[in-house]
């Protein structure tokens, strides 16, 4: 067992005596007897662990050193959990080019006293990592959460109580370099919804323009924190999830991957499987006139109004219903004329058109066409 | 069999006790399936087994040395007796790369089926076309065929294979993930990306002891069941299949005997200059003898039937895109020799001329007059799209005699053409184009085209 972490304990030095560059270095090492690590913060790692140190009545002095291993020397603390009022820390003293520090405590008796030595450990963390299961018909998904434990720290941990939270502990060994898995979390069946999304900023408008290629539009599941859904009680940790599916035949596909963010209790995620190529969205602006257009003496333009035509063809190739998100933006000050489907306004600039697809007719395509007939006013060349 | 992973069910031991344990208890695999994506490097393993487990703690390790599998992705579940069963932790221990360690525990004492999933790179299948136009050029006899190809480190032997076709969405790439030094990294670390040198080298060697047996196993033509599932379409080949590392394995997936073919020629001197492309045309469709499935993406070898014994000529080369079910497919063969599409500009006029007060000009007409002269020499009939762009959106055009009929719009400043012509024949459309200039473009009759 490797441990680099050291306790020395100067035991019963004498009130008044040497220096402390004149330290004695007695083996006599205390055990720890409980170690918690804590993980609740996603970047530091905070170990308690207790140990017993055999005090004298007066002065003592205790050795703590850490050879080969990233501790933040401001984040050691020392507390005296069996005489709290008759054990009293009076200084730290850190010698010169040792990663170590010396604890000068005064005690009331001759007492083997626990105490609770805390600090910022280095080179341990923790993620969080998701497999998620879908059903056939994609409308809910089984989750099962993993801490995964990363230690290279150079510290081996026995017995340590992992800590995660005021719910969640687990009492493990963690060798130094070991990565370990653990089983977090369960949770099942959670609603989702599958959505399509086509943004007219991002995606091509003319597939025919890209001879020999597919365009895809991305394909996510939409996941809800909230206890209607089967969560709800805590934040869900960001980390990457996996999703497979249900190919309903006893077994399953992979479905893709993706990062859950930080999900806080009442937010929704989205997580993108894939791309889909089985719809299909052709854009054409149809018409682009300047209207009222003013000119200063020089005739140069001034001020203008446009009239455009857009012109959106969605086809459904697959053999199922769906639903498309398609978002268009109209910069700047805008009137609509004419808009052949409902839209949301999502914002000053941007369109949000949430269109039912029907599935493909035996070998032929569902299709739905979108016109909108705008006008933008008071644009400046 | 040569198999670079190993399973050793360690019943009751210490985590300290891991290192070298010789008690080795390899549960025969029962099943194996593999399940392989085109659009990345990735593979889906589930291999089951019957794992005889004591009640309370057992641990099971897994190794994986000489593989690409990525250890991230590793999973155990249990197939039945799942209420007895807890698989609680996962250890990568220290000074041990390649291996993992299952913490199981148990209520139970006996077998209990599992399944043993995983992630591998070095797998890849991909689908290809060969195309036979009859003779009189109308219709194509097309084939399709699936290739597979295991550079995985491991052999797979009786297994099911499986074939996906989508587009999925993958943050990091399985082999970097499978050549990291740890599993899930240390903390603030990337991933680096390292070629399997030393693994291809191996798989060489490994190829040559399977030659005799990969031989006499590829006879028979299988079934191959065609689902779709999400945004993915599923192909599962009949039966199952060995492939050891290294070797590649082709498979029929589908035939179609006479698709009718549309000859589709372009031409459109933004994109193609002053060529003519031929395309081929047809419809996933049941009326082309198609529509079952979508066509996956793949290169396609067109070949033509010459002579009365079926001999064939190379035409060329081409691929295909993925085809859902009833979309147009179309097939770009290359410049054309045998259609020909000539512009002309026949007469140019300047018109309606605007002055500013400095007597400048502000506002002008362009007018120009156009002949498009198209000949098939085929004897074949070609179906012809001649597609024009103008330099602005603020134009009329007035089309002349047959041209009209075959007028399209297809956007503000794109118009299309579309002529049918018959074998050995010549077509010439005319058409008048106005556009406005400057101040002109206020007087734009918008109603109209």
């Amino acid at each position: 067992m490797k441990q680099i972490l050291q306790v020395l304990l100067a035991a019963a030095v004498a009130a008044g005596a040497g220096p402390l560059f004149a330290r004695t270095k007695l083996a006599a090492l205390p055990q720890r007897e409980a170690v918690d690590i804590r993980m609740d913060h996603p970047l530091y790692t905070l170990i308690e662990e207790e140990r017993v140190l055999t005090l004298s009545k007066g002065l003592n002095q205790v050795d703590f050193s850490w050879q080969a291993v990233s501790i933040d020397p401001d984040s050691i603390r020392l507390q005296p959990l069996d005489h709290p009022d008759g054990v009293r820390l009076l200084n730290v003293s850190y010698p010169p080019g040792e990663a170590a520090l010396v604890w000068e405590i005064a005690s009331d008796g001759n007492w083997a006293e626990r105490v609770r030595i805390s600090y910022l450990l280095g080179q341990i963390d923790r993620l969080a990592a998701y497999k998620a299961l879908t059903d056939k018909a994609e409308t809910k998904l089984d989750l099962t959460a993993y801490l995964i434990v990363r230690n290279f720290s150079g510290e081996q941990f026995d017995n340590a109580r992992i800590l995660i939270g005021a719910e969640a502990a687990f009492e493990r060994t963690i060798a130094g370099g070991e990565t370990r898995q653990l089983l977090l979390m369960q949770a099942g069946p959670l609603p989702i919804t599958k959505v399509w999304v086509w943004d007219s900023a991002i995606q091509p408008w003319d597939p025919e323009k890209l001879e020999g290629q597919n365009i895809g539009i991305p394909v996510f599941y939409r996941l809800v924190n909230e206890q209607a859904a089967g969560l709800g009680r805590a934040p869900l940790w960001g980390g990457k999830m996996r999703l497979f599916q249900d190919d309903g035949s006893g077994s399953t596909i992979f479905l893709g991957e993706d990062i859950l963010p930080l999900l806080p209790v009442g937010r929704k995620a989205e997580l993108t499987i894939g791309d889909s190529r089985d719809i299909v969205v052709t854009q054409r602006k149809m018409k682009e006139e300047q209207i009222n257009i003013r000119r200063n003496r020089k005739e140069q333009i001034v001020l203008y109004d446009t009239d455009e035509i857009l012109t959106a063809k969605i086809e459904n190739f697959k053999d199922t219903p769906a639903v498309l998100t398609l978002i268009e933006h109209i910069g700047g000050q805008w009137e609509m004329n004419s808009c052949s489907l409902p839209y949301t306004r999502k914002d000053a600039e941007t369109l949000e058109f949430e269109i039912p697809l029907p599935p493909r007719k035996g070998d032929k395509p569902a299709a739905v066409e979108l016109e909108m007939h705008y006008q933008r006013r008071n644009i400046r060349p | 069999m040569k198999r670079y992973t190993g399973l050793v069910l360690l019943s009751i031991l210490t985590a300290a006790a891991v290192a070298k344990v010789d008690l080795v208890t390899l549960p025969a695999s029962e099943a194996v399936q593999i399940t392989i994506y085109e659009s990345a490097d990735l593979t889906l393993i589930r291999d089951s087994r019957p794992l005889t487990l004591r009640e309370g703690t057992n641990q099971l390790q897994f190794s994986w040395a000489d593989t690409l599998i990525d250890p991230t992705s590793l999973s155990l579940i249990p197939k039945a007796s799942a209420a007895e069963v807890d698989i609680t932790d996962l250890s990568y221990p220290p000074n041990a790369s390649h291996l993992g360690l299952w913490t199981i525990q148990s209520r139970l004492a006996g077998s209990v089926p599992f399944e043993i999933t995983y992630l591998t790179s070095g797998f890849r299948w991909r689908a290809f076309y060969a195309g036979i136009l009859a003779e009189d050029g109308q219709t194509m006899r097309l084939e399709g065929y699936v290739r597979l190809t295991n550079q995985s480190g491991e052999d797979y032997d009786h297994a099911q294979v499986r074939l996906i076709v989508g587009q999925v969405h993958l943050l990091d790439e399985i082999v970097a993930l499978a050549r990291r030094a740890f599993p899930y990294g240390r903390p603030g670390e990337e991933i680096a990306a390292m070629l399997p040198q030393v693994l291809q080298e191996r798989t060489r060697s490994a190829g040559r002891i399977y030659k005799a047996m990969d031989m006499a196993a590829s006879v028979a033509h299988k079934e191959i069941r065609k689902e779709g599932l999400s945004e993915y379409f599923l192909y599962t080949i009949e039966g199952t299949e060995s492939i050891p590392t290294g070797w590649s394995k082709q498979l029929p997936s589908f035939q179609a005997a006479a698709v009718p073919v549309v000859n589709l020629y372009k031409f459109e001197e933004e994109m193609y200059g002053s060529s003519v492309i031929h395309y081929l045309s047809f419809v996933n469709d049941a009326d082309h003898q198609l529509g079952q499935t979508p066509i996956p993406g793949g290169q396609l070898k067109l070949y033509r039937t010459v002579g009365k014994q079926g001999n064939l000529a190379y035409e060329g080369g081409s691929a295909f895109k993925y085809i859902p079910v009833g979309q147009k497919v179309e097939l770009n063969l290359g410049q054309a020799e045998d259609v020909l599409v000539e512009p002309k500009l026949m007469e140019m006029k300047t018109d309606n001329y605007r002055f500013d007060d400095e007597g400048n000009i502000s506002g002008w007409d362009e007018i120009c007059t156009f002949r498009i002269e198209a000949k098939n020499t085929r004897n074949l009939p070609v179906r012809l799209e001649i597609k024009r762009n103008f330099p602005t959106s603020y134009w009329t055009i007035k089309n002349l005699e047959q041209a009209e009929k075959v007028f399209e719009k297809v956007d503000k400043d794109t118009v299309k053409y579309t002529l049918l012509l018959p074998p050995q024949s010549a077509q010439s459309i005319e058409y008048v184009l106005t556009t406005y200039n400057g101040t002109r473009q206020q007087d734009w009759p918008s109603k109209t085209r």
